[in-house]
């Protein structure tokens, strides 16, 4: 009886404990959305509208105007088909490269390989801000400077890919290549039909990264494009939205809101390859 | 990995060779790329830090003094404090935000509310900094801001946020907060997610409660991820630029000028390559302690299993 | 085994793919696509974006018409302000390939001309017979900007003056006259006192275009002091004697400006930004941001701003943010010791090195011409540096309705001048814009602090380059 008792009083509380706990939570929630749904509502209203409190947070006579003028103000295409080439290539490149030198080192022997690993590993200690210089002095030299390829290449190499790879490949059972081994497979083969499939997951998950932070990425393009064809997406709305005299705040809130939509797709599709890819580092 | 070996050795020399060279095939991209585009531009900026260069003339060797105009510039010395408090603060405020949503969001809770959750918290983390500080300093704007706005609706007077200089740290650090406390909440449930049922159930048995629980079972197992977030944290925010960049340019004063930015400003406003080299350096050097320094405290206070 | 197919049909097809956009987009990739990349001709950069470069495109076609022997790359460079220009320019100079032509304001005119740009003096000389329409026409205070010690180096095309607009409907609403032309400063705070009485909250009555231009120093030069000492260069006797023979005689005219000092502790300079605090400090002004330009046309055409400081280029900007003829006024900025005013202007500058100095110089003569200025300047989103060009047909579409105010303000406060902009001015931009705010926003004491580490700043500042 009196258990009976503790235990329905005990569920009364851990049940308004939870509605206070999501309560909190929701708040939470609104507060981390509250500013991008203003962004949304406010690209979506007549400039003259963007400063009137209070502010709307739902778009409900959404006046599209803005969306035309990020494309009459400034050339939205270009920084989109710069941004789009950049990310693309780089994370393709990350993905092929990572993977190669992560069977490598994950079921290859050679010379030197612990050691080579160990300074790879390493780099990720140095920080971009520290290397941008010569990397500057060094793309100018090899006559890319005010490229998009001078974006891209210095960025293929990637430790924390490799890292990943490896990690990855060494999850894969050795037992199937020793099959293909007997069976004549060539190396190229061994690592191409069989490893190489199965690793995709891990390949898909350097790309999303690859994606997520290059696309978002300004200090490198800040310093390495001088001319505005070369600019990529946040760096073409940052200049947007520092010229003096133009544009509204509807349009700079357009663009970004435009910005936004590739990444809120790989955000839909491929939330869980980022999640894997963000927390890799902890969970091994 | 000895299965790899055995295998090496069990086939024919010719093949053996063959799997050599194919892997250093494989791995010649990455090692050739990190070569070229981070060891040797490390070692460039070594060098560097040793001479005067604005590209225009010939650089010429000061030995020192570059360092010693780092150490002794009133502004670069402020930016580094500048980046030290911002770290303290903000990396605190990320991970304790994060680690209190985190052990909410792990409690009991339908599924899909979870997966809402989770989602929503993770969301800011796909946006880049540039157009969250772009759509921010609209919102904090001291006329025409919401959060002026909202604040008014409680009797607040308008804070003037961009244009003092407590004003704009604070904008930078909620701003940068608001932005990455979703990296530490992920590393937080997975850790902990992997924190054994029976262990509470353990506890509960020897009469803990909420806090008891969470002080005497959370608490110790999660501090190895405690651990790697908070380095993680701690060497992100060291890096700070993008913020501070588009919604103060380090005003007012010198007041959010951080360490990168002096970085950038030196290199490639004022083209003293030599000097943005040296406090690039020593940038480095102070990532590396404060990775050393948390390791070792780690070895004190972390529990492993 | 048809999934094994399928598979590396795709992956082949992913392979292809990707090599064909690398293909294809090579020319992007490299920059290439980037007209005058590596094409020869000569190789004008100005700042802004591309449309700023298509603005321009038919002034080119027409230099090319008449130079079929020369022809012209415009490159647009952003930048958030005039000394992020600068700083791309230099980095071009170094990556090697450097314009030949820059469009340069009188903020980068003295670090040009130390360090980059061709005098004109030479040129101009030689074919004196063919500019001396174009001196003629444009005000010497002007000129008088774009000489550096004796020599000029720019032929300013454009210019602006901080002149004071006014938001019409919030005067009237607040029962307030246009101020007359040699209105105060104390004229000035009772019309913002009355406008903010009127107006109450969500309403700021004065609000700044950012720091620099139409920032603090208009206040200083009415006051009749500046952050930096002031003095003329010897020289350029040449350039006044040959072609404003006349004028010269009514304001004396020298070889340039001399911005050698710092001069933050000037009481007259306390007293100014003093004057500014309490603005700030009774909510008749914002505090100074960075740079507020884009938001602030919005504010003003929406009637949240009742005055700013901006000179003839605002108008284009307040029309496109909805504003018709009679809603927006301007006047002279309100004086104090002084009515002087500032300005900026901007003009073409030959680069020292470049190897088509006389190509170079025939655009800038050509681009200087009433009928290609006629072009360029086909609405008033500037102010044109040609008197007879600031006219009635000019503005008449958009207002203001004393748009005459423009080029008045050079005539009757003949010793307006530029920003002070030495060679230094990176390090001095810096310097200002990091102690303005603090002098503007705080306490009284802490606007004497301010000026404190402004002069020091200014001081570092002035030993750096």
């Amino acid at each position: 009886m009196t258990t009976l008792v503790t235990s329905r009083k005990q569920r009364r509380e851990r049940h308004s404990g939870s509605i206070g706990r999501v309560i909190f939570l929701l708040t939470c929630a609104l507060l981390t959305l509250g500013p991008v749904l203003w962004t949304l509502s406010t690209s979506l209203r007549p400039p003259g509208e963007a400063f009137d409190l209070p502010p709307q947070f739902l778009p409900l006579n959404p006046d599209f105007s803005s969306y035309t003028g990020v494309f009459e103000q400034i050339d939205m295409l270009r920084l989109v088909i710069n941004s789009a080439l950049v990310t693309g290539l780089i994370a393709v490149g990350q993905m092929v490269s990572a993977a190669m030198a992560g069977y490598a080192f994950a079921r290859l022997e050679f010379r030197g390989k612990k050691w080579i690993f160990a300074l790879i590993l390493a780099t990720m200690m140095i920080p971009v801000q520290v290397t941008i210089v010569p990397v500057f002095m060094l793309v100018r030299g090899m006559g890319l400077a005010d490229t998009l390829l001078a974006l891209i290449i210095p960025a293929i190499p990637t430790a924390f890919g490799t890292f990943l790879m490896r990690q990855y490949f060494m999850g894969i059972p050795a037992e199937l290549a020793e099959a293909a081994q007997i069976d004549g497979a060539s190396p190229w083969q061994t690592f191409r039909s069989i490893y190489l499939p199965l690793a995709m997951p891990g390949m898909a998950i350097v790309g999303v990264l690859a994606f997520n932070y290059h696309w978002n990425e300004f200090f490198r393009p800040l310093i390495m494009t001088i001319s505005e064809e070369n600019f990529t997406l946040p760096l073409g709305l940052v200049t947007l939205q520092g010229n003096m005299g133009t544009g509204s705040i509807s349009v700079v809130l357009a663009g970004v809101i435009l910005s936004m939509i590739p990444a809120f797709i790989v955000f839909l599709f491929g939330q869980r390859s980022l999640r894997e890819g963000l927390t890799a580092g902890v969970s091994k | 990995m000895a299965r790899v070996t055995n295998l090496a050795t069990m086939t024919p020399a010719g093949r053996t060779r063959s799997w050599r060279i194919f892997a250093w095939i494989l791995i010649a991209p990455t090692v050739i790329g990190m070569l070229l585009f981070t060891v040797v531009p490390i070692i460039g900026s070594l060098l560097l830090a040793f001479f005067r260069w604005d590209i225009m003339s010939a650089p010429e060797f000061v030995g020192l003094q570059n360092f010693a105009e780092a150490v002794s510039s009133p502004t670069v010395r402020v930016s580094f404090l500048n980046t030290i408090a911002f770290v303290v603060v903000a990396a605190t405020l990320q991970l304790g935000i994060a680690l209190m949503l985190a052990v909410l969001v792990q409690e009991k809770m339908p599924n899909w509310l979870r997966v809402f959750f989770r989602s929503v918290f993770f969301f800011p983390l796909i946006l880049s900094a540039a157009s969250v500080s772009i759509f921010m300093s609209y919102l904090f704007n001291e006329q025409f801001g919401v959060v002026n706005w909202l604040l008014s609706l409680v009797n607040i007077p308008a804070v003037p946020w961009l244009t003092t200089s407590s004003g704009s740290a604070a904008v930078i650090i909620l701003v940068y907060v608001w932005q990455n406390f979703g990296f530490s909440f992920l590393l937080f449930l997975g850790g902990l997610s992997s924190i054994p049922k029976d262990m509470y159930e353990a506890a509960e048995l020897d009469g803990a409660g909420g806090w008891g629980k969470l002080v005497h079972v959370t608490m110790p197992l999660l501090s190895p991820t405690t651990l790697v977030a908070s380095v993680m944290a701690v060497i992100n925010a060291l890096q700070v630029f993008d913020q501070p960049y588009v919604l103060t340019r380090g005003g007012p004063g010198d007041s959010t000028r951080t360490a990168v930015m002096v970085i950038f400003e030196s290199a490639f406003q004022k083209l003293e390559f030599g000097l943005a080299s040296a406090i690039g350096l020593i940038l480095m050097i102070l990532i590396m302690f404060v990775t050393y320094i948390q390791f070792r405290l780690s070895r004190r206070f972390v529990f492993y299993q | 085994m048809s999934s094994g197919i399928t598979r590396r049909a795709l992956v082949t097809a992913a392979a292809l793919g990707i090599a064909g956009v690398s293909v294809g987009a090579w020319p992007r990739l490299s920059g290439a696509d980037i007209p005058g990349r590596h094409a020869k001709g000569l190789r004008v950069a100005i700042l802004g974006n591309s449309a700023d470069a298509e603005a321009r495109r038919g002034i080119a076609e027409a230099f090319m018409r008449e130079h079929p022997d020369i022809p012209v790359h415009l490159q647009a460079i952003q930048g958030a302000d005039w000394k992020d220009f600068f700083a791309k320019i230099l980095t071009m100079v170094a990556a090697g390939n450097a314009p030949d032509v820059v469009y340069v304001a009188t903020e980068g005119t003295q670090l040009f001309a130390e360090k980059l740009a061709e005098p004109l003096d030479s040129y101009v000389q030689r074919d004196a017979q063919q500019v001396a329409e174009y001196f003629a026409d444009v005000h010497p205070s002007l000129i008088e900007a774009f000489m550096y010690r004796g020599s000029l180096f720019q032929m300013p095309l454009d210019f602006n003056a901080a002149n004071m607009y006014l938001n019409s409907s919030t005067l009237r609403r607040a029962g307030l006259e246009y101020p007359p032309a040699e209105w105060t400063w104390d004229d000035f705070e009772s019309m913002m006192r009355g406008m903010k009485k009127r107006e109450g909250r969500g309403f700021t009555p004065y609000y700044w275009t950012n720091r620099l231009f139409g920032g603090v120093v208009p206040w200083l030069y009415t006051n009749d002091t500046s952050f930096l000492t002031e003095t003329r260069a010897q020289g350029g006797s040449w350039l006044w004697n040959g072609f404003y023979r006349g004028e010269a005689t009514k304001t004396p005219r020298s070889g340039g400006y001399l911005w050698e000092n710092p001069n933050a502790e000037d009481p007259k300079v306390l007293e100014t930004f003093e004057f500014l605090r309490d603005l700030v400090d009774q909510g008749l002004a914002v505090r100074p941001e960075g740079g507020g330009g884009n938001s602030l046309v919005g504010l003003f055409a929406n009637g949240k701003i009742g005055a700013a400081p901006a000179g003839g280029y605002w108008v284009d900007g307040l029309v496109q943010g909805g504003m018709g003829p009679k809603d927006f006024d301007v006047q002279f900025f309100p004086g104090q010791r002084s009515q002087r005013h500032q300005f900026g202007a901007a003009g073409y500058a030959i680069m020292r090195d470049s190897k088509l100095k006389d190509e170079a110089w025939e655009w800038v003569k050509f681009t200087a011409r009433r009928d290609q200025m006629l072009t360029m300047f086909d609405r008033p989103n500037t102010t044109p540096t040609r008197r007879s060009m600031v006219n009635e047909a000019f503005y008449a579409k958009t207002g203001p309705q004393h748009w005459k105010v423009f080029y008045d303000t050079l005539d009757r406060f003949p010793t307006s001048g530029p920003i002070p902009a030495p060679p230094q001015q990176a390090a001095i931009e810096t310097a200002l814009m990091k102690n303005v705010t603090n002098a503007v926003g705080g306490s009284r004491a802490q606007t004497r602090q301010a000026l404190g580490a402004l002069q020091r700043d200014l001081e570092l500042a002035m030993r750096s380059v």
